[in-house]
């Protein structure tokens, strides 16, 4: 079974609203939000969530160096398979902090990790993409949200099996 | 490789959920990033602040107290009645609700096709103004015959005018951008100042506008229609209008919203920029009716949606959130419950939404369709017999709280029916939110069990 860690904001974790921007880091041993929206995918790739991190964006901005360390500490002791941070929709703060926390944990742990978000993220997608996987998803109440999720999961999956075909995910990446 | 097969196989293997969405997101994306219908959502939008502060001024002159009424009336101002001033500003916003409606789609539409979008609101008013037959009918005192005054007319710039303004905005701004690419424009001398220069490039757009709407109305004036209005109003407003007022139009409509929600799609916006406009022109002839002392006569409306169908957003979301904050046990609902409550008693829900999750999980599917399908049957038919007044047509925000919302359209019955409504709903959606409950408390015992873990995440404080 693929043991995944997942990465969530104050809001897609279902902890604050969107002004809850200082959430404290924090973490549950089960899926929450998108995480529990991915469920079927999840088992048809045979993989468990098993920890959801979620973290204020005002509390990422505010303390990187920080943040990061503990994400990485935490995620060098559950030893995923695969980290996914995401889906950011079209939520530019999220979004950051997760292309900028998958990258430390890619550098830093060696677990993979993949990120999602939509196109509007525009940025910060033509920053990362050259150094990792970022899924498309649709903007917040856009349709596409399911298939995306579906996707993600596939392109983590590759990832944690170390699968050398990449030109399906890269179809479904920016 | 039989890995990979495997996966193959799984995705192609079409789970109930996959077949839905394929066959609903061509049709929600469509109409999601349709211009017209992006323009038409647009363009109510401007409108509806002045609807709203037109229709609080309403709601002070026709509170329902007689006292307050017979105030008003016998008190006067350099010698008219304070209600005539009240109803002065009704005048100036429902009357002509039209006139803001084409002015908001003519500069959405024209922004959307990149023409400057207030020449592209003039073109629609102007063409609109064209068309429009300028009599009203007047039978003098002591005179059985009507005789025909030279005016605007009231009739024709409330909300009779709204489907034919919608035409009239998107045909002229499409020939304002078509002479516009053609370049057929007067270019100014360099040291001439911008805005002069953007007035003369108009005029060549403008006159062909102008040129194309006087042949449409010669051409009117020719058949037996005699002019454009009459003729939308009467082949395509009216008879959309009539079947928007059925109960069937209102579940149908919302039961494809819902399910659009449920895929994470913003499903009441979609539905929107379609029956909108119908909305509008319900709630403005409930108005007009309850103005002149008539019988109201359409129950659905705008705010039948608004008030009685969702109350605290889509799925009527307020139910759930009590049934979370009072009966459920696990901390993650009682936390989600808590900062919730407030923005959903303010009918927004999107930390339920996507934090219960409610979106993509099936469980919650039932009670978030299946709620405001009942709200809808059981407020319709409670109009229907009589026991609740219909809706009175005065639009309000739809942020309005319940209880207060309802009291404001509808009277004492209206605030009844809502809390009536938010007990059966939470009704509903008990036994599912228990049995999502139940999981995540048993998920929280097992979190504190550290026993058997191969990890602790205690230590994450910065």
């Amino acid at each position: 079974m693929i043991k995944i860690v997942a990465l969530y904001d104050q809001i897609e974790s279902g902890m604050g609203t969107k002004d809850d921007k200082m959430l404290p880091l924090g973490a549950k041993k089960v899926p929450i939000g998108p995480g529990i929206m991915m469920q079927p995918y999840l088992k048809q790739i045979d993989a468990k969530i098993v920890a959801s991190l979620y973290c204020g964006t005002g509390t990422y901005m505010g303390n990187k160096q920080r943040v990061t360390e503990k994400i990485c500490e935490a995620v060098n002791k559950i030893h995923p398979d695969v980290v996914i941070c995401g889906p950011a929709f079209n939520d530019k703060n999220y979004a950051q902090m997760c292309v900028e926390l998958t990258d430390g944990i890619i550098g830093t742990t060696g677990i993979p990790a993949v990120s999602s978000m939509s196109a509007e993220n525009i940025e910060v997608i033509e920053k990362y993409r050259d150094k990792m996987y970022i899924v498309k998803c649709p903007k917040k109440g856009q349709a596409g949200l399911n298939r995306s999720l579906q996707n993600l999961c596939y392109v983590a999956k590759s990832l944690a099996v170390h699968d050398d075909n990449t030109a399906d995910i890269k179809e479904y990446c920016f | 490789m039989g890995e990979e097969t495997r996966m193959q196989e799984n995705r192609m293997k079409n789970s109930l959920m996959d077949t839905f969405e394929s066959k609903l997101m061509p049709i929600a994306k469509y109409i999601s990033t349709n211009k017209y219908l992006m323009a038409i959502r647009d363009g109510f939008l401007v409108s509806m602040p002045l609807l709203v502060v037109g229709s609080i001024f309403m709601l002070i002159s026709n509170f329902p107290v007689q006292a307050w009424i017979n105030l008003l009336s016998n008190t006067n101002i350099a010698g008219t009645s304070i209600s005539s001033y009240f109803s002065n500003i009704t005048n100036a916003t429902f009357s002509i609700m039209a006139i803001f409606v084409v002015i908001g789609i003519g500069y959405n539409y024209a922004k959307e096709e990149k023409v400057s979008p207030i020449f592209g609101a003039a073109v629609a008013i102007l063409s609109w103004f064209i068309l429009m037959p300028f009599t009203t009918e007047y039978i003098p005192e002591g005179s059985s015959t009507a005789i025909e005054v030279a005016s605007i007319p009231l009739q024709w710039v409330g909300s009779k005018g709204i489907f034919i303004g919608i035409f009239c905005a998107f045909i002229s701004v499409r020939i304002y951008k078509w002479v516009e690419d053609k370049n057929w424009t007067i270019k100014m001398p360099s040291g001439v100042p911008p805005t002069v220069g953007q007035s003369f490039a108009a005029l060549f757009p403008i006159a062909m506008v102008i040129i194309v709407f006087f042949l449409i109305r010669v051409l009117f004036s020719l058949t037996s229609w005699g002019n454009a209005f009459d003729f939308v109003y009467k082949i395509l407003q009216m008879p959309l209008q009539k079947v928007g007022d059925t109960l069937g139009a209102m579940l149908g409509i919302y039961l494809f919203a819902h399910i659009l929600w449920f895929f994470g799609i913003h499903g009441t916006n979609i539905t929107d920029s379609v029956f909108r406009p119908i909305l509008y022109a319900l709630s403005a002839e409930n108005l007009a009716a309850l103005q002149a002392g008539n019988p109201l006569p359409h129950i659905i409306n705008s705010q039948f949606q608004d008030l009685f169908a969702t109350y605290g957003g889509g799925g009527s979301t307020l139910s759930l959130l009590i049934i979370m904050l009072f009966f459920c046990k696990s901390k993650r609902i009682k936390q989600l419950g808590k900062l919730a409550i407030v923005p959903g008693i303010f009918e927004i829900n999107e930390p339920i939404i996507f934090g219960l999750p409610i979106v993509l999980n099936p469980i919650m599917a039932v009670p978030f369709i299946l709620t405001p399908m009942v709200n809808i049957l059981i407020s319709y038919i409670t109009m229907r017999i009589g026991i609740v007044p219909i809706c009175n047509g005065v639009i309000m925000p739809w942020t309005t709280p319940p209880i207060i919302s309802g009291f404001l359209s509808s009277g004492w019955q209206g605030a009844v029916l809502q809390i009536f409504l938010i007990a059966l709903g939470a009704l509903i959606y008990y036994p599912f939110i228990k049995v999502v409950d139940k999981q995540y408390l048993k998920d929280e015992s097992e979190d504190s069990d550290s026993g058997t873990d191969d990890f602790s995440l205690d230590d994450l404080s910065l």
